[in-house]
């Protein structure tokens, strides 16, 4: 191809000038309704921008549907937990324990005594030495849990295991803030012997 | 260029749109966030700062590069309910007929068995409303039902959490390891799934020994070989034995173990060596098993708090977590 030379076109006698042509309508009407459109997405998929609002929720009203209802019912759904992970070893998921090494909690005196705080004692510190529940003699020891198990945890496992219908036990519930009462009263301790346990007075 | 200012301009606004919307707006909503509150227990705040080894294990973390191939963020695709029977009335005969109604699936027989089991879960992956309706319709003759949440996604699926990560899960974290990448697997729980040190340092001094397909590359110079004592120091590796045993004066009796971590060959250590894992490592550890947000929100609800591990991690649980029947 022949080059083309610069001299072949005349020179201008002005500046080139950068002219204006006026930005069609439509394009305005477009971007508005792009605007409209990823706003309204970024909205109603951000939850309004509520920094308490996650994906999958689309609303504060959806997020507070979803909270757990009746504090009760889950505190016996927890406790299940708490018990089949700690405590069904010794005393057996059906609450009867082993004749003779561990002492049942269906129907015992221990557990369902009507103010929960011995056997807040005891959970929290454990327990060692001779022991009669339901007229039978058990002589073993009961860890302290008071390091492993929350406030919470041991409120719901107690609330299960003394409201338990299936082992016959019918104890009110034990609160979170029963448990804490006791673990800052009661300083960390060696295991209670049950003589100990029985000298704190029945409701304190 | 006679429109300089126009450009000037231009950019400027670009910039600093960007700027409000990326940095400005974010830490509007989020900048000053409060510890929260554990809706479960309404005492406990969260979250709860880390121990100062745990502080100084995230410095570990990032100068490992671990969030190049880990991430810490668990996504959550939607919810579902469980229904589960808490307590059984005293009419047992309707609460089966009850229980049936609820979930038609279910067989007289199985129905009975259920409830014999109580608590038990008799209904499950329903919505919001049908939990409700069939909460309403168990409560018969004294009975309790409740109704669970369960938090549903791939990475929940994989045993990698109980509900999503949410702002409050990193309110310490300085920098957040967010993390880019899963070549390996999300570390938001680490703490929660795998919550044995020894498991830790086994797995960084060899992680093919502890999870034959691991990808991730050993940090054996997170430890120090030395020369064996008439003790073992604290933590050391027992290459040759996990458990190890104490006579009454202190002195360990075993150095070998019928369950001992079979190193990959060519790392065994020669006799009257052990490895001692450095600061670095210790803190390092600490900071993983400090990673685990495990409690209910208000942004994240969990009906359940999920149970606290309590044996020690074994490289089954980690080489295949087993997906949940759902």
């Amino acid at each position: 191809m022949k080059p083309q030379f610069r001299e072949s076109t005349p020179a201008p006698e002005t500046e080139p000038k950068a002219g204006s042509v006026p930005v069609p309508v439509w394009l305005f009407v477009a971007l508005g309704l792009l605007a409209f459109w990823s706003l309204r997405f970024l909205d109603t998929s951000a939850g309004g921008f509520n920094p308490k609002v996650y994906r999958p929720y689309a609303s504060l009203a959806s997020v507070a549907a979803l909270q757990p209802k009746s504090e009760g019912d889950v505190m016996l759904v927890n406790g299940q937990r708490v018990f089949a992970t700690y405590c069904s070893v010794c005393h057996q998921s059906t609450g009867q324990g082993l004749p003779g090494q561990f002492p049942p909690l269906a129907g015992s005196e221990w557990v369902t005594a009507p103010a929960p705080n011995r056997i807040i004692r005891l959970v929290l510190d454990g327990i060692q030495g001779p022991i009669t529940v339901k007229g039978q003699n058990f002589n073993g020891a009961m860890p302290p849990w008071r390091e492993l198990l929350t406030d919470a945890d041991i409120a719901a496992v107690l609330t299960f295991v003394r409201g338990n219908q299936n082992w016959s036990n019918a104890a009110p519930p034990v609160t979170p803030e029963q448990v804490k009462a006791i673990r800052d009263k009661v300083p960390a301790r060696t295991a209670w012997s049950p003589d100990d346990l029985l000298k704190v007075p029945e409701t304190e | 260029m006679n429109r300089g200012p126009v450009i000037f301009l231009g950019a400027f606004s670009a910039m600093a749109l960007s700027w409000v919307g990326l940095i400005v707006q974010p830490q509007l909503q989020l900048g000053r966030s409060p510890q929260t509150t554990n809706t479960l227990n309404p005492v406990e705040l969260y979250p709860q700062a880390r121990s100062g080894l745990a502080q100084q294990g995230l410095q570990v973390y990032r100068s490992l590069g671990c969030a190049t191939c880990h991430s810490q963020q668990v996504r959550q695709d939607g919810t579902v309910f469980d229904v589960a029977l808490t307590s059984l009335g005293t009419n047992i005969a309707e609460l089966v007929q009850a229980v049936q109604k609820v979930n038609p699936a279910l067989s007289p027989a199985e129905a009975g068995k259920l409830v014999d089991m109580t608590p038990q879960i008799v209904l499950r992956g329903v919505d919001q409303a049908t939990a409700d309706t069939a909460v309403t319709n168990l409560s018969v003759g004294g009975a309790k039902a409740a109704a669970q949440l369960v938090a549903l996604g791939p990475d929940l699926a994989r045993g990698w959490g109980s509900g999503r990560s949410v702002a409050a899960d990193y309110l310490f974290d300085q920098p957040v390891q967010l993390g880019a990448q899963r070549i390996g697997p999300d570390l938001a729980n680490v703490g929660l799934r795998l919550p044995g040190r020894a498991w830790h340092f086994h797995h960084l001094y060899d992680p093919k020994a502890v999870v034959p397909k691991s990808v991730m590359p050993p940090y054996r110079f997170l430890f120090e070989k030395r020369k064996r004592g008439p003790q073992p120091s604290l933590d050391a590796l027992a290459l040759d034995g996990p458990s190890p045993r104490f006579d009454a004066g202190g002195t360990r009796t075993n150095w070998t173990s019928p369950d001992a971590l079979k190193l990959s060959a060519g790392l065994a250590v020669p006799g009257g060596d052990e490895l001692v894992p450095t600061d670095d490592a210790q803190s390092f550890v600490a900071y993983l098993l400090s990673l685990r947000a495990d409690v209910s929100l208000f942004e994240r609800p969990l009906s359940v708090v999920p149970p606290k591990p309590t044996a020690q991690a074994t490289s089954a649980t980690a080489a295949a977590v087993p997906l949940p029947a759902r």
